[in-house]
């Protein structure tokens, strides 16, 4: 491979765009999220930081950082530091695969809207997503307390499960699009999103994003009605701010990956691709927001029994399905 | 022995009991107010109507006049009977000025308990009250006849059990009075006991006057200290200023009653001159700095004028656990004397008379009441232990012969004057008891108790604790500290709570005293370490008879809030002890001293053979101490 | 079917707070924004005087007995004119749950509730109220009763003349 600075230095570029985009957008979607929670509950939401309170998320930024880096006696002092990075890095780590728009032609290099098209990008996605797991379950042994191993358990058994039906959910869309690749998907799409075809894959991959996420109805690790915070209960500051943070990163980079895998990634009419991009993201974000302020935590039985009995056969059932409709087609 | 039902509880008693007390027996209450336990019925409030369903009478009758007879059912709760009592209270009610906020009786007032108990809640007479004008009797007790409800109680007391004349009921009809018969403080030693016995405010303590209501008060069941009789009182006290003391019932001692003496005898407790602070050469230190000088200068005046130079001075006021310690400290220190009296004179006489109790010919309270024959020889019970005199009236009204040797001598009942013991038949009398002090040193009564074997014996101790500190003093070989000085050995002098003349300190270098009175003795103390008084501390005394009783921590000790800041209120300061509460009981001073001096800690004052009055309940009626 | 019914349940579900996020919300701004409290809100306790001026407090610790946090305490004496008051009367708002069984307790109407409920201090022993912060010059609730016209014990006037009371009882009177 030759390397040519100006490629060295887009690449360089978009590293940074795309952190610095991630960052500010989780920052701000915690702020959505409680003024749209409020709005729901007849609320207003956080206003006083600010214009109609747009600093907040900086003040929160501010008390994280300043608040006391506080380890319980007896936690294993360096998993108990590494788990609130490795919550977070495989996260952002992630959205390296994400095409969010079209390529465009800068100082005469062609320059891919991503920072980095893998052949296998979807099976990186599964492998890193599956890393993110060890975040959830170092946190909460290292954390010396009943609470936090109680939740890094559950979370453990429920994140493991979840993983199964959204990999078995993603087969049919490397079946239609004859790709590992995510470019190759996403232009596979421009004709017709694969929701379309896999209205099915669609809603499963939906509801195991949901569950990979930890968001409500499937926040059983955090469950702060029974396990006070789950398993970062024991942590505070930046720390504790790190898990909060992964978890807004996870909602937006899973939902740049459902908007590439089924909604035609940032094909769309009139409006510049990355604009459609952002608006399918910003519409998923939304989305789970909406669903948590309606949706009540599932029990842990329920959980189980959803996700191995009904997602998972529903996800292989599809697969036989696409795969016989497709060999039909030829 | 009768048997009925009451309420469905199946009861049996003894002949001659009524009803009302039958019920009490098994946890019945019944409302009531003229009677009262000391002084029996009178049927004149009506109060304590039951119905009866079966047996020699019926219907609705008076539980504390009727003599409870075999197969009688009695219901406490029949309708007609609630009824009845509704109708009662209503009617006693009828002229009360409802006063209560500003009555010292509410929240300790039988009548606001029976009245909400009787189910009157709301006034539906509309019609005017009588009213009364109040008597001024005196500085002890306020009178508020409005809120008299005439069940007689107080005048049944009053002359009848204490034998006043001064005060009794006059008017007729409505306007039936309580009072004397013209303004003026009330005669009798026991009048105090008006308020005790008022089932409602018309009777309430004048020295206590507004200053606390029953559920804020601090109290514990606690002994007298007043004199050698130890009558079982419960002091009240609140914001750590002892505002009151009540009788509290033991009938092996006092039965219901105390006397004035004993009920308004508090002022030394709250006194403002009461030294709190420990005193190292009359500078202000904290306990341990004086603790430390007391040990340094008991051996430097043992190196200064040889060992045996240090008296250790006990009290006969000192408390039991404190005396019991005297001992062992005087060991540890090599002392050359342990005194627990001061005057010789004093020593002897406790001492002799002591002598004369030992094995049961002691006489209860009690014994006086039941006795049949009682001599009062060479000492005057009004003055040194008033109650003996109520329980020899009781006696008399009960039919006993009172002789009395000797002059100038008033008792509450009639008697007859003889001029030397041996005129007084005691061989004919059944239960027959002597009254003697061991200060009046009159004729020595251990000739008598040879002669008859009957015969008991109430001797008046000059002092709370004299009985102990006797005790102790003959156990331990002790001396007077008069004959200690003498002896021109003594150079230190520890002083616990004893009372030294000036005289004796005179040529004493070293004075140390632990003590909760600004005494002569405290003031010319080089070092000083404040103790509780018998209300801020756990204690034993021993009373006349040898019978060892528990007094209880009524209050933390402290300086009381009503001395802090005349003009307003309490300051706003935190603080976890109250200026002036580092006093601790004598006892526990001793035992850190002794901790100091030989390294071990004492924990526990009782050994040996006074281990049993370890765990003594204060409720209890005593220990007799030559059972131990 | 079932899985349909379920269906139905969350988009219902969903619909409801898709309507709500749409509605003018209830919050009221709080310090730029007050809403008038009703008069027997219960909040800053206050003591109150009779109609004739003088304390309505007689100190009988009612309030003090009935408050579940203990927070009232007093000491009452006497006036010369017999009147029993309150020497010194502190509450510790620190600890005051404003539940108000105080108020009901007291049976000379002189403990009230007042909603004015901004009393914040910065220090937390300025919240100790002593008599002078309590005392008000005013009757609050109840303008026209005075506890010792009616109580017996003559105060305000002379004995036997107060409301419901006949003079008083000649003792030394023979007629039946």
């Amino acid at each position: 491979m030759i390397y040519d600075p100006i490629d060295i230095a887009l690449l360089l570029g978009k590293i940074a765009l795309v952190f610095f985009v991630i960052l500010t957008l989780a920052a701000y979607l915690v702020f959505a999220e409680r003024k749209v929670l409020a709005w729901i509950q007849d609320r207003k939401g956080p206003n006083r930081v600010g214009p109609f309170g747009l600093l907040q998320p900086l003040a929160d930024l501010i008390k994280l950082l300043t608040k006391e880096d506080f380890r319980p006696i007896g936690a294993d002092k360096w998993l108990f530091y590494l788990a609130p990075a490795m919550a977070a890095i495989p996260a952002i780590m992630i959205f390296a695969i994400v095409p969010f728009g079209a390529p465009l032609t800068l100082f005469g290099h062609t320059v891919q809207l991503q920072v980095s098209d893998l052949n296998v990008g979807l099976l990186l996605f599964m492998a890193l997503s599956s890393v993110a797991v060890y975040g959830v379950a170092l946190g909460g042994w290292a954390s010396n307390s009943k609470y936090a191993l109680l939740g890094s358990i559950r979370g453990l058994a429920q994140l493991i499960s979840y993983e199964l039906s959204m990999g078995l959910s993603l087969v049919p869309v490397v079946m239609l699009a004859r790709s590992f690749r995510l470019s190759d998907i996403v232009n596979a799409q421009a004709g017709c999103w694969f929701i379309v075809y896999q209205p099915l894959a669609f809603m499963i991959f939906l509801i195991s994003i949901a569950a990979e996420c930890k968001r409500i109805p499937f926040d059983l690790p955090e469950a702060e009605g029974e396990l006070v915070a789950g398993f970062h209960t024991e942590y505070s500051g930046m720390r504790f701010g790190l898990f909060f943070v992964g978890e807004y990163i996870n909602i937006i980079v899973l939902g740049g990956l459902a908007t590439t895998f089924f909604l035609g990634g940032w094909h769309g009419p009139f409006l510049p691709p990355a604009v459609w991009f952002s608006a399918k993201v910003l519409a998923f974000a939304f989305l789970f927001i909406w669903v948590r302020g309606t949706l009540p935590r599932l029990r842990y039985d329920q959980l189980m029994h959803f996700g191995w009995k009904i997602l998972t056969p529903l996800a292989l059932v599809n697969i036989l399905v696409t795969g016989w409709w497709l060999v039909l087609r030829g | 022995m009768p048997k009925l039902i009451i309420d469905d509880i199946t009861v049996e008693v003894a002949e001659g009991t009524t009803v009302l007390e039958a019920a009490q027996a098994v946890d019945i209450p019944i409302p009531h107010f003229c009677w009262h336990p000391a002084l029996g019925k009178a049927g004149a409030c009506r109060a304590c109507a039951v119905k009866m369903l079966e047996g020699p009478v019926k219907g609705i009758q008076m539980s504390c006049m009727l003599p409870v007879q075999d197969g009688m059912v009695v219901s406490t709760t029949d309708p007609e009977a609630v009824a009845m009592r509704r109708h009662i209270i209503e009617w006693l009610m009828i002229n009360h000025p409802h006063d209560c906020p500003v009555c010292d009786e509410g929240g300790e007032c039988q009548l606001q308990d029976f009245t909400i108990a009787a189910g009157h809640g709301i006034r539906r007479y509309s019609g005017k009250k009588r009213t009364h004008v109040n008597q001024d009797l005196g500085p002890f007790i306020q009178h508020e006849m409005n809120r008299c409800i005439q069940c007689y109680r107080c005048v049944r007391y009053y002359q009848e059990y204490a034998g006043g004349t001064d005060f009794g009921v006059m008017g007729s009809a409505g306007r039936v009075y309580f009072g004397r018969f013209q303004d003026g403080e009330l005669e009798s030693p026991f009048s105090g006991n008006l308020v005790d016995i008022c089932p409602t405010g018309v009777f309430t303590d004048k020295t206590a006057r507004f200053r606390a209501r029953y559920w804020d008060y601090e109290m514990a069941p606690s002994v007298c200290s007043g004199c050698s009789l130890g009558c079982n009182t419960t002091p009240v006290a609140r914001y750590r200023e002892l505002l009151k003391i009540t009788a509290r019932k033991n009938e092996a001692v006092n039965g219901w009653f105390i006397c004035d003496r004993g009920r308004f005898s508090n002022s030394a407790v709250n006194d403002p001159q009461r030294p709190r602070t420990p005193l190292v050469d009359g500078r202000e230190s904290t306990r341990d700095e004086a603790l430390e000088a007391l040990a340094l200068r008991i051996a430097e005046t043992e190196q200064l004028y040889g060992t045996g130079s240090i008296a250790i001075v006990g009290s006969s006021r000192l408390a039991l656990e404190a005396a019991l310690l005297l001992p062992q400290l005087a060991q540890l220190t090599s002392a050359g004397a342990l005194c627990y009296f001061t005057s010789e004179e004093e020593r002897a006489t406790t001492t002799s008379h002591l002598g004369l109790l030992s094995g049961g010919t002691s006489a209860s309270q009690q014994e006086i009441r039941e006795s049949d024959c009682i001599v009062v020889s060479g000492c005057d019970p009004l003055q040194d232990a008033p109650m003996l005199a109520l329980a020899v009236r009781q006696a008399w009204r009960d039919g006993a012969t009172v002789y009395v040797v000797g002059d100038g001598i008033v008792l509450p009942c009639e008697f007859t004057a003889v001029a030397a013991v041996d005129a007084v038949p005691l061989a004919a009398a059944k239960k027959p008891v002597l009254i003697c002090s061991a200060s009046c040193n009159s004729d020595h009564p251990a000739g008598l108790l040879v002669q008859h074997s009957q015969l008991k014996l109430a001797v008046i101790f000059p002092a709370a604790n004299s009985y102990g500190a006797a005790q102790l003093a003959g156990e331990q070989g002790g001396v007077s500290l008069e004959r200690a000085v003498a002896s021109g050995k003594i150079k230190g002098i520890i002083s616990v709570e004893a009372d030294i003349p000036a005289h004796l300190l005179a040529g004493i270098p070293f004075v140390a005293a632990l003590d909760w009175r600004m005494t002569e003795t405290v003031r010319a103390a080089q070092i000083f370490l404040p103790t509780t008084a018998w209300v801020e501390m756990d204690g034993t005394s021993i009373n006349n008879e040898g019978r060892a009783q528990r007094f209880k921590k009524v209050m933390n000790p402290g300086l009381p809030i009503r001395g802090l800041d005349p003009a307003g209120h309490p300051p706003h300061l935190h603080r976890t002890v109250p200026p002036g509460g580092e006093a601790q009981p004598a006892w526990q001073t001793l035992a850190l001293l002794i901790e100091r001096v030989s390294g071990e800690p004492v924990t526990e004052p009782f050994s040996g053979r006074w281990e049993r009055l370890r765990g003594l309940d204060a409720g209890s009626e005593g220990v007799m101490i030559h059972d131990l | 079917m079932k899985i349909l019914s379920d269906i139905a349940a969350l988009v219902t579900g969903m619909w409801i707070t898709w309507k709500h996020i749409f509605r003018r919300p209830v919050t009221i701004q709080y310090p730029e924004e007050k809403r008038t409290p009703y008069p027997r809100y219960r909040a800053r306790i206050v003591l109150t005087r009779d109609p004739d001026g003088g304390e309505r407090c007689v100190a009988c610790q009612l309030c003090s007995g009935a408050c579940p946090v203990d927070c009232i305490t007093m000491q009452s004496a006497e006036d010369k004119d017999g009147r029993r008051y309150a020497e010194w009367f502190r509450i510790n708002f620190s600890r005051c749950i404003f539940c108000g069984f105080c108020a009901e307790a007291c049976p000379t109407l002189a403990i009230q509730m007042t909603p004015d409920f901004e009393i914040c201090k910065r220090d937390i022993m300025d919240l100790v109220y002593e008599k002078e912060d309590l005392l008000i010059d005013g009757c609050g609730k109840s303008p026209d009763y005075n506890y010792y016209r009616h109580a017996g014990i003559g105060v305000t006037q002379p004995r036997g003349s107060g409301a419901e009371e006949k003079p008083p009882v000649d003792v030394r009177g023979l007629l039946p």
